[in-house]
């Protein structure tokens, strides 16, 4: 295959020295062409990217072989699907680990997922010309997080039943504010949502036959899809990013050969991937629990630990919390590219100086902010409790999370007054959502009991 | 206009009408009929139920309840996130998010949005005693068991 894109390949070529040989080895090869023939040497720095998007990569690779198996001998239907779960853990020969592998790996990805964003994120990557890979790679986030959630109904065990059952209800809380303007009747988005995700009023068979589809195919294909765009636009945009500096540099000075040194490195990850993965399955099985029951919830209810910073500000309310802020959220992510144009910022680890101390300030303050609303609200009780018949429009608009995200909004208007910059602003609210995040999901996983009760421990639970 | 602009433009035409008949019966495959009415629950004989208590009907996410004069049925989903509620001294909690309801199905605290439905209780023409989910009533509408 003959590339014109790169002037170091053709040029190499007709050298016929060691560095032509490397580039012939990527050249003949489908799969090296992943890389360009020579990558500059910043790109390779371990500290720079911490290689979160290959990881990602071979974590998707392992679900997929994993998940082909799994698929052999599972049954989505309601009749059989427990039963064949517990054939896999108990009765298939090696069952358990391939079970617990792809459960680890998806949960894995949602993990690295996150670490990849806020690397892109705090080195400015989305600047310059990357602000379209920026938004597939927040696409890709959000499919990755579909995967996860659809897979977890698969199992059809408590689990699996209940956290569906409260997430198709998320998607139907438009509802909620239809229902204040009474309008539901005629309008009913939340409804139209419910009915194409589940396929009905309950989750049972069709909701669990179209989770089937979109896990298995759907998904999976998208991504595999969107990964390719993603990698070609990083070749594109001219590897991944690197401080300005260094590109005005003479070409080919400050650049390496891929084959093999980069090639080499990668391969270890995989292996490192797969190694930690291996072990973290032989040392923890993934939670199966009794079959599904409509009639009883699990008390406390958990959704995936991934969601329950979710599940933490729908308990103040449905729509505020399981859709509006969300979609604030992620509104934010897809415009950061677009708002923030200060591409000289590229390629440095929070812009310098300036960066850290916002950064700072912003995960301190947020901490704070946070962290003294659930105080009052665990401590004091919130809106309800305190003015018993109080409308639901005020519960829905006046609860930390929408509270949370007002002051977060203002405190990046104010950098963006004080320092003039959309770097800072932006980093301002990248940092402080994302905290709160953290916050809220440490919450959801460690505090909350019995009836969404705060505890200090598990330990404090009350016997059943 | 000329000839070919004409049929340039109107199979342009066609081929986006076709388009848009195509990807809108495509779409259409992800709603299912709607799965009629909701069902109305004979509960049976009266008197096997408990008096002045709240019996829960587990096939039907159901609450009950007797008193000496008649019988009524609440809904036993909470209207914040669809957990099924369980009796509480206060009336009903919801273990997923902690919302509250008094005996009345009012919301007392927590996220809920809605106080419960309570359903209409009635003799059908067969003389099976059924609860109606498709219709909602006061919390006061009680069938009196004669």
């Amino acid at each position: 295959m003959r590339s014109q894109e790169n002037n170091d390949t053709a040029g190499a070529s007709r050298t016929g020295s060691v560095g032509g040989e490397r580039t012939r080895m990527i050249n003949r090869n489908f799969f090296l062409h992943i890389h360009a023939p020579r990558v500059h040497v910043h790109s390779m720095k371990p500290a720079y990217s911490f290689g979160l998007g290959i990881i990602l990569g071979f974590l998707f690779l392992i679900l997929i072989l994993t998940g082909v198996v799994l698929m052999i001998y599972y049954n989505p239907s309601v009749e059989q699907a427990y039963q064949s779960v517990k054939d896999i853990v108990y009765v298939v020969p090696g069952g358990r680990i391939i079970r617990n592998m792809h459960r680890w790996a998806a949960q894995g990805m949602v993990i690295v997922v996150f670490l990849h964003l806020v690397r892109v994120f705090y080195t400015g990557s989305y600047l310059g010309n990357r602000s379209l890979n920026w938004v597939i790679g927040v696409v890709l986030l959000i499919i990755t997080l579909l995967s996860n959630f659809s897979g977890y109904l698969l199992p059809w065990d408590q689990l699996a039943y209940w956290a569906v059952t409260i997430g198709s209800n998320i998607a139907a809380s438009a509802r909620e504010l239809t229902d204040l303007l009474g309008v539901t009747a005629a309008f009913d988005p939340g409804g139209f949502m419910k009915r194409l995700l589940i396929g009905g009023e309950a989750v049972g068979q069709p909701a669990l036959s179209r989770f089937f589809a979109l896990h298995v195919i759907f998904l999976p294909l998208s991504i595999l899809v969107l990964t390719g765009v993603h990698l070609w636009r990083i070749r594109k945009d001219g590897g991944i990013s690197r401080p300005a500096a260094s590109a005005t540099d003479r070409a080919g000075d400050q650049k390496w050969y891929a084959w093999p040194v980069l090639m080499w490195t990668e391969l270890a990850l995989l292996l490192g991937t797969v190694a930690v993965i291996l072990c973290i399955a032989l040392l923890a099985d993934a939670p199966l629990l009794e079959q599904a029951n409509p009639s009883y919830p699990e008390n406390p209810a958990k959704s995936p630990w991934y969601f329950l910073g979710i599940q933490e500000l729908v308990s103040y309310s449905a729509f505020s919390g399981g859709l509006l802020i969300p979609v604030l959220y992620l509104a934010f992510l897809f415009s950061i590219p677009y708002v923030d144009r200060e591409d000289r910022h590229v390629g440095i680890w929070f812009s310098g100086q300036q960066g850290w101390k916002v950064a700072g300030i912003a995960a301190g303050g947020t901490l704070l902010l946070v962290l003294s609303q659930l105080f009052v609200m665990i401590r004091y009780g919130w809106l309800r409790d305190w003015l018993p018949g109080i409308s639901q429009g005020f519960v829905m608009l006046l609860n930390p999370a929408t509270l949370s995200a007002a002051l977060f909004i203002l405190a990046s208007e104010m950098v963006r007054w004080r320092t003039s910059s959309t770097r800072m602003a932006a980093l301002t609210l990248f940092t402080c959502t994302f905290v709160a995040l953290l916050i809220f999901t440490a919450v959801g996983i460690w505090f909350r009991g019995p009836d969404w009760e705060f505890y200090w421990s598990p330990a404090r639970w009350p016997v059943q | 206009m000329k000839r070919r602009n004409f049929i340039q433009k109107a199979a342009g035409t066609l081929v986006m009408v076709t388009g848009a008949v195509a990807v809108v019966s495509y779409l259409r495959q992800f709603f299912p009929r709607r799965a009629g009415e909701k069902r109305r629950i004979a509960l049976g004989d009266p008197r096997r139920f408990p008096v002045d208590t709240y019996t829960f009907l587990q096939d039907h996410n159901l609450y009950v309840y007797r008193d000496h004069e008649g019988i009524r049925a609440v809904s036993a989903v909470c209207t914040h996130l669809g957990c099924i509620l369980e009796r509480s001294t206060e009336g009903f909690t919801c273990p997923c998010h902690g919302s509250c309801y008094n005996d009345q199905g009012e919301v007392l605290s927590g996220p809920a949005p809605a106080d419960l439905s309570w359903y209409e209780v009635n003799r059908s023409a067969d003389g099976r005693i059924v609860v109606d989910p498709g219709r909602s009533v006061g919390a006061d509408h009680k069938y009196l068991i004669s």
